[in-house]
């Protein structure tokens, strides 16, 4: 009896000192190891303890509350063998630390071939960190950062580091440092991906001949930062309500040759800011309801706008550091539809304007020297502003557009008219014999 | 509690009020029907601030028109006089009054932007916090131009006074406050900013619209220059709290010294 009492407390001892997470931790990695090159492992609905190592071409798959969680001290995932599968899981709780050698993330790919799907991640450095890693796949992944505050303390949700011809699909990315960020990445492919609340959407650096299609930036403090990267193409994608103080659509720094077609800039502070850039082209983009449409430094130059819808912004475009001499308004002869704030005849009925736009304006010298300025980019003082330094011959030309093209046929509003008309008609058909306070006879009957 | 039954009554018998409101509810509706194309997660932020910079077009002048009219009415029918003599002095007029306007013209605007909300539940996905933050800028919009127009109401002597004062203050806070402002810009340096910053938040339309841009998490002051930093010198709700008091304190004060009991006729 004894004995069996003293191995009874000498097995619960065992079992406080060495309690199951440990264990599980070493169950997983040991089931990985275990398995053959191609097998799968199908994880259980439960938390499987980090960090992991995935050193041959497996395919793990997770079901809804499969969770893999890091010990905080390193990646959650290091994937080191290729074409690796990870589905359906959740990743969270890698290293935060900024001051070691290597950048953690939740997942970390330095392989090629590998998918990532379905998965969330979550309370990581970076999201997923492709390091010299080519030809991977990750699509429907979801990456929640701490939040916008948050710059310098965390990382990015996808960071792609010297990779190329990786494929990004269909993921959603929220509160990290930068939603996507391409660091010497060439020829990746990025669709309809969502990206929300961070500093910069996407963030291409020293990256060319990338394809970025269809994807979703809102509430960022930039939208998409494309610097010292070249050939690229953006194309169909939504930058919606990136406001802030300094906040843009999208930004071309020193970035050259670059296509930016049929884009939506819509309600940011700036729609396009484009300094020290050469030989873009921006075509068929619907510029509308940005505080500033397209806000050029006079450092950039042959940039090609053709086609472009450019309507309802404060300030359509603003040259800064002088006149627009080097930029080109018109393609092939077609120029841009620049709303109804440029009204335009066409009696020949060909589409084109029969006479050139030239905007001018002295907001240029104000936007350079104060930033302040930029608040009153929405007060209603700022046209009459305009117009009495267009008096005093205060202004410089910040766009010349030969062949504007005539506005589209708007839909026009005449069940609102006909609403507000009928509304007011009642309004003031009531009370014709009642007391009538505001615009009545005062409680005289009529 | 006497002042705001009364103000009701007549409100509700008048043109002013259901005007107003009338038009409110059309700008919502339009708005809401523009942005039905509108992505479900964020598109009822760009509602909200579309709805907002329509809004501000109409709200300030409504309610400087229904708060001078409603004082001015008081002269026009005697109520004023009978009041006056019978108990009260003009300082507890004022402020019942005042009291009751704001119950008036707030309670049916709260009242339709909860239906409002409910109308915005099928289209988007919804931040309650943004929204409180949205009604908490219309209320302090309403307050200080309902304020305003009770001065505007007590020293004006004719509809065609408070029609031509109440048409100038609406002119100042939209254009001239500003342009004032941006003519002093090239002369504003680090030493002068705060002052430029206090004349800046002056204008409640400004300091509304920072507190509901900033509250709702749309407008960010990420990297603040040092300029920016100074200019920025403390959070926007109390740039709007010290709005809202200055102008009602001062619109209170306006309307009790320069108050005239009687009108032309």
């Amino acid at each position: 009896m004894k004995k069996l009492l003293l191995f009874l407390f000498i097995f619960s001892i065992t079992f406080l000192i060495f309690p199951e997470k440990n264990s599980a931790a070493e169950n997983l990695q040991a089931m990985i190891d275990s398995l053959e090159e191609g097998a799968v492992l199908q994880l259980e609905n439960k938390t499987y303890e980090g960090n992991i190592v995935i050193n041959k071409s497996i395919t793990l798959i997770g079901t809804i509350n499969t969770v893999i969680k890091g010990d905080g001290t390193g990646n959650v995932i290091s994937i080191k063998a290729p074409n690796v599968t990870i589905k359906w899981l959740s990743v969270t709780n890698s290293s935060m630390d900024r001051n070691s050698a290597e950048e953690y993330a939740g997942i970390k790919i330095h392989t090629n071939g590998n998918v990532i799907e379905n998965v969330k991640i979550t309370d990581s450095f970076h999201g997923i960190y492709l390091s010299q890693a080519h030809e991977n796949k990750i699509s429907h992944v979801e990456i929640k950062g701490m939040g916008k505050g948050e710059i310098a303390a965390q990382g990015n949700g996808i960071h792609i580091y010297y990779s190329n011809q990786n494929l990004l699909t269909h993921n959603t990315i929220e509160g990290t440092r930068d939603g996507m960020f391409f660091d010497y990445g060439n020829k990746n492919e990025s669709y309809q991906n969502n990206i929300s609340n961070t500093r910069y959407g996407l963030h291409y650096m020293y990256s060319d001949e990338n394809l970025f299609k269809k994807n979703t930036f809102t509430m960022n403090t930039g939208g998409a930062a494309v610097m010292n990267s070249n050939h690229l193409v953006l194309e169909d994608n939504h930058f919606i309500v990136n406001y802030g103080n300094q906040s843009f659509g999208l930004l071309l720094l020193q970035a050259n040759d670059n296509q930016i077609k049929n884009n939506t800039f819509y309600m940011n502070q700036r729609g396009m800011y484009i300094d020290q850039a050469t030989r873009n082209s921006f075509e068929g983009n619907k510029i509308s309801q940005n505080q500033i449409g397209i806000e050029l430094w006079a450092s950039s130059n042959e940039q090609i706008f053709s086609k472009n819808l450019i309507t309802e912004n404060t300030i359509p475009a603003v040259t800064i550091g002088g006149g627009d001499e080097s930029n080109f308004w018109s393609h092939n002869g077609k120029g841009n539809d620049w709303g109804s704030s440029f009204p335009l005849t066409d009696l020949n009925q060909d589409g084109i304007g029969d006479f050139p736009i030239t905007y001018r304006s002295s907001l240029y010298q104000l936007l350079e020297d104060q930033e302040l300025s930029y608040l009153f980019l929405k007060s209603p003082a700022l046209p009459i502003y305009e117009k009495m330094n267009a008096v005093l011959m205060d202004e410089k030309v910040m766009f010349d557009d030969p062949h504007p093209l005539t506005a589209a046929k708007r839909n026009n509003h005449l069940i609102l008219i006909a609403a507000v008309t009928l509304a007011a008609v009642l309004i003031l058909l009531k009370g014709r014999h009642l007391l009538c306070i505001t615009f009545g006879r005062n409680g005289r009957k009529t | 509690m006497h002042y705001i039954w009364k103000e009701w009554k007549e409100n509700i018998r008048g043109k002013g009020l259901w005007l107003a409101l009338s038009i409110i509810v059309l700008i919502s509706v339009s708005i809401l029907f523009r942005s039905t194309a509108l992505s479900f997660d964020k598109g009822f932020y760009v509602l909200l601030i579309n709805l907002f910079d329509t809004i501000i077009y109409f709200i300030p002048i409504l309610c400087l028109f229904i708060g001078a009219f409603s004082i001015f009415q008081e002269k026009e029918q005697k109520t004023l006089i009978m009041l006056l003599t019978k108990k009260d002095h003009y300082t507890s007029f004022l402020l019942r009054k005042s009291l009751g306007l704001y119950t008036v013209v707030l309670v049916p605007i709260l009242v339709w932007f909860f239906l409002y909300l409910l109308l915005l539940k099928f289209n988007f996905q919804l931040d309650i916090k943004a929204y409180f933050i949205f009604i908490l800028a219309i209320v302090a919009m309403s307050l200080v131009f309902l304020q305003m127009g009770a001065a505007i109401g007590s020293f004006s002597r004719s509809r065609m006074q408070i029609i031509g004062y109440t048409i100038f203050v609406w002119f100042y806070f939209f254009f001239l406050h500003d342009f004032l402002l941006l003519s002093l810009l090239p002369d504003v340096t680090y030493e002068n900013v705060k002052v430029f910053s206090a004349g800046y938040f002056l204008n409640p339309l400004q300091s509304v619209r920072m507190f509901l841009e900033t509250g709702m998490g749309v407008y960010s002051f990420g990297h603040m220059s040092r300029l920016l930093q100074a200019f920025m010198w403390t959070k926007p709700v109390f740039f709007l709290l010290g709005n809202l008091v200055f102008w009602i304190i001062t619109s209170i004060a306006a309307g009790i010294i320069f108050h005239r009991k009687e009108g032309l006729e």
